[in-house]
């Protein structure tokens, strides 16, 4: 299983690596964000400097990779249930969840590699944070992307259209980006927006992020981030695993 | 018998908008035996049941009723065991186009249990059976129709299974490619392997195959080789343009040394074993009852002869 998995993963991250030029391309959103936009945050900072700006925005420039990386995984998907690729896996001696998620794990790492440069970014505009929040942060990165990614696939094999789904994703990931407290933190919205926010899960990576980065270990977020992406994380793999098996009709 | 399929059926639930669902019966009842070492057909139009019956052969469409065992294995119950004994080399071909046809090649042998050392090797031999070995490295985008379907198919060789699975597998090659893919499918049967293959190309059929069957509407309708068949009929059919199909129809069919008579469209095809030897009997029988013919041939019966006979209309018609 964990094999098959592997064997997945190293395939993908092969042609991951024949095309470098897209995932550069993915981490530039969040890069220009940090360059452009986290300036922008020193006005409601308590001192207005740049590296209070910087705690607040880099896990949210993180968590939207997430958002504009990750749950895009899938358009590559639904070329392949048209290719027969998937219909000649589901009838090898594939352990079928492997299929899922030896991309998943690649999307994973890859998410973690793109986190990994973004933070390199912001520590040269000044960003100072500790090795275990950086560390715990890449974890928390991994999380997400299972979530996603997971999410991304289940929805590309039970839409099978690029046009619906692109149509889909967009429908969500605006709402998703601006409940999650991203751009501006959610302490500053509306007490109706608040409670809204706190039935969207990306909210809690954020927040999450944002305790980590302040070195507050202590804070609530954290392991709810972490359990909530975890349990998503398995819910959306068994619904992409289903939808698998639903190709055959 | 390397296939055993007793009443296979399978039902597809469409949807048809605004929450209604149709049920398509694409496979209505079909039983097959094929034996170890044969080249076997499913010929028949497109939408006849073919893809869907093998797809439920080879484990990747669960049969709504009906058992079969593949390799001695239920298909249903023993997906696992069936799975390690079969190639599947569905229509579209299952090549991964991003990647060069070499990764794919390894990645297949070593989901079928090779180390990558072995992988790597087998790889190399089937590059080397298929002619692959100098484009193995290229992206498969950039490669033609019968190249990507020499990777297909070698992909689907990767565990050496003793039962290959091809659907429809000359579809859209040109004649040349068509004819060197006809040689390898025969070069397996000549090593041993088992191949049920469909097409809806009787000239595919008859040049390809030990035994066939014809498939419409998701039921079997003629089952042989190819030979039997076409004797069943006739070795001989006429084919005749005139302007009253009826009456001509009812002469011919009295005449003694024809076997049967087909309407097709606007021309009638008469059936003989002997035809260089019946024909003037058959031009002096419709001489006497004054009926014009318009244009006559004479010609060697076919598949598709037998796929009207069974069918009531010709498979050129019905594809």
């Amino acid at each position: 299983m964990l094999r098959h998995t592997l064997l997945f993963t190293g395939y993908e991250l092969g042609v991951m690596r024949r095309n470098l030029a897209w995932p550069i391309i993915g981490i530039m959103q969040p890069v220009l964000y940090l360059l452009l936009f986290a300036p922008l945050l020193t006005s409601i900072t308590p001192n207005g400097e740049l590296t209070e700006a910087l705690i607040v925005f880099t896990p949210a420039a993180l968590v939207m990779i997430a958002l504009f990386g990750s749950m895009f995984a899938g358009f590559g998907m639904i070329n392949e249930t048209r290719n027969g690729v998937l219909e000649r896996l589901a009838v090898s001696q594939a352990w079928r969840p492997a299929i899922i998620l030896g991309r998943v794990v690649k999307d994973m790492l890859m998410l973690v590699l793109q986190s990994l440069l973004v933070l390199g970014v912001a520590a040269l505009m000044g960003l100072r944070i500790s090795l275990a929040a950086m560390g715990l942060m890449l974890l928390l990165m991994a999380v997400t992307g299972l979530f996603a990614a997971n999410l991304s696939y289940g929805l590309a094999l039970a839409v099978r259209d690029e046009n619906g789904m692109s149509q889909i994703v967009q429908f969500f990931l605006l709402p998703l980006m601006l409940l999650s407290g991203l751009m501006l933190p959610m302490s500053l919205a509306p007490e109706w927006m608040q409670t809204v926010a706190k039935f969207n899960p990306l909210y809690y990576a954020v927040e999450a992020g944002r305790a980590l980065f302040a070195d507050d270990f202590s804070d609530g977020d954290i392991p709810i981030a972490f359990g909530v992406f975890l349990v998503l994380g398995v819910l959306t793999l068994t619904w992409s695993v289903r939808s698998l098996r639903k190709l055959a009709g | 018998m390397i296939i055993e399929a007793h009443d296979l059926r399978k039902t597809f639930v469409a949807k048809r908008g605004r929450g209604k669902t149709e049920e398509v019966e694409a496979v209505r009842g079909i039983d097959l035996s094929v034996d170890e070492g044969e080249i076997f057909a499913c010929l028949g139009p497109n939408g006849a049941g073919k893809t869907t019956t093998v797809r439920m052969l080879a484990t990747f469409t669960v049969p709504t009723a009906g058992t079969a065992r593949v390799a001695g294995f239920d298909v249903v119950k023993e997906a696992a065991e069936v799975r390690e004994r079969i190639g599947y080399v569905g229509q579209a071909g299952g090549v991964d186009d991003n990647a060069p046809g070499r990764e794919s090649l390894v990645l297949a042998g070593r989901i079928a249990g090779m180390s990558r050392k072995e992988a790597l090797a087998r790889a190399e031999e089937l590059f080397a059976a298929f002619s692959l070995s100098e484009i193995a490295d290229r992206p498969v985008k950039t490669l033609s129709g019968g190249q990507k379907r020499r990777f297909s198919l070698a992909i689907g060789l990767v565990n050496r299974p003793p039962l290959v699975f091809l659907d429809e597998p000359t579809t859209g090659l040109d004649p040349q490619n068509r004819a060197n893919l006809w040689d390898e499918i025969r070069a397996l049967r000549d090593r041993g392997t088992s191949v049920l293959l469909t097409t809806h190309y009787l000239d595919e059929a008859d040049a390809l195959c030990d035994r066939l069957v014809i498939v419409d509407h998701g039921k079997i309708v003629a089952e042989g080789t190819p030979e039997k068949l076409k004797k069943e009929l006739a070795g001989d059919v006429v084919t005749l343009r005139l302007d009253d199909l009826e009456g001509a129809r009812k002469v011919l069919a009295a005449q003694p040394y024809i076997k049967e008579v087909q309407t097709e469209g606007d021309s009638l095809r008469a059936y003989l074993d002997d035809g260089e030897h019946g024909l003037p009997a058959l031009l002096r029988a419709l001489e006497a009852e004054n009926l014009a013919i318009r244009s006559i041939s004479l010609d060697r019966a076919t598949l598709d002869d037998v796929f009207l006979k069974h069918t009531g209309r010709s498979l050129r018609d019905a594809a």
